[in-house]
């Protein structure tokens, strides 16, 4: 996003702002992938401890959505880029 | 030295809460699309069944593809509520927008 219209002290708000929703939404995203793989990974019941099966699809799960998210957020700036040049035209 | 201080040159060192307000908005707005993109192309591309940790071809293939839609829907949808807005607005209908559906 583009703030070198902005002041400096609304430049320094906005950064705070951005900061602090960096956090939230970093909380959000955990509890998310807690509960996909939990989901995906556990449905077997007999046992109170994660059995090793479970451990490693958990890994997997975790490995994976991150790279996942990695890769959409790639695409995602190109498209962005793209449809600013666009505009810009 | 007003608070309240119009649209446009704010004194360096205040804060606009307009503008602030406005480049939140977009903000909220980005993360909320990325985050559903996010969310939607892994239900979508990513199989639950965790074998590896390592994104597969075809899924990688899958979600380039899932995010160039997923744009591509967003473009198309904008478009139709602007042209149905523009429509209400040519009518002179004086009810909301979807007062019609």
């Amino acid at each position: 996003m583009d703030f070198s219209q902005m002041n400096a002290a609304e430049q320094a708000h906005m950064s705070r702002v951005i900061e602090k929703k960096q956090m939230q939404d970093f909380l959000r995203m955990y509890s998310n992938l807690v509960e996909r793989c939990f989901n995906s990974c556990c449905n077997d019941f007999t046992s109170k401890a994660l059995s090793s099966k479970e451990e490693q699809c958990v890994m997997n799960c975790t490995d994976k959505f991150l790279k996942h998210s990695e890769r959409v957020g790639a695409r995602f700036a190109e498209q962005n880029a793209e449809s600013m040049g666009a505009a810009s035209k | 030295m007003s608070f309240l201080g119009g649209r446009g040159s704010t004194p360096a060192g205040q804060v606009n809460p307009e503008r602030v307000e406005m480049a939140m908005q977009e903000l909220d707005m980005i993360t909320d699309v990325f985050n559903k993109l996010v969310s939607s192309c892994h239900n979508k591309c990513v199989s639950p069944r965790y074998a590896e940790g390592d994104l597969n071809k075809g899924e990688s293939v899958c979600i380039d593809r899932c995010v160039a839609k997923f744009f591509e829907v967003n473009k198309k949808v904008g478009e139709k509520l602007q042209s149905m807005g523009a429509g209400a607005a040519a009518t002179g209908a004086t009810q909301s927008a979807f007062g019609t559906l």
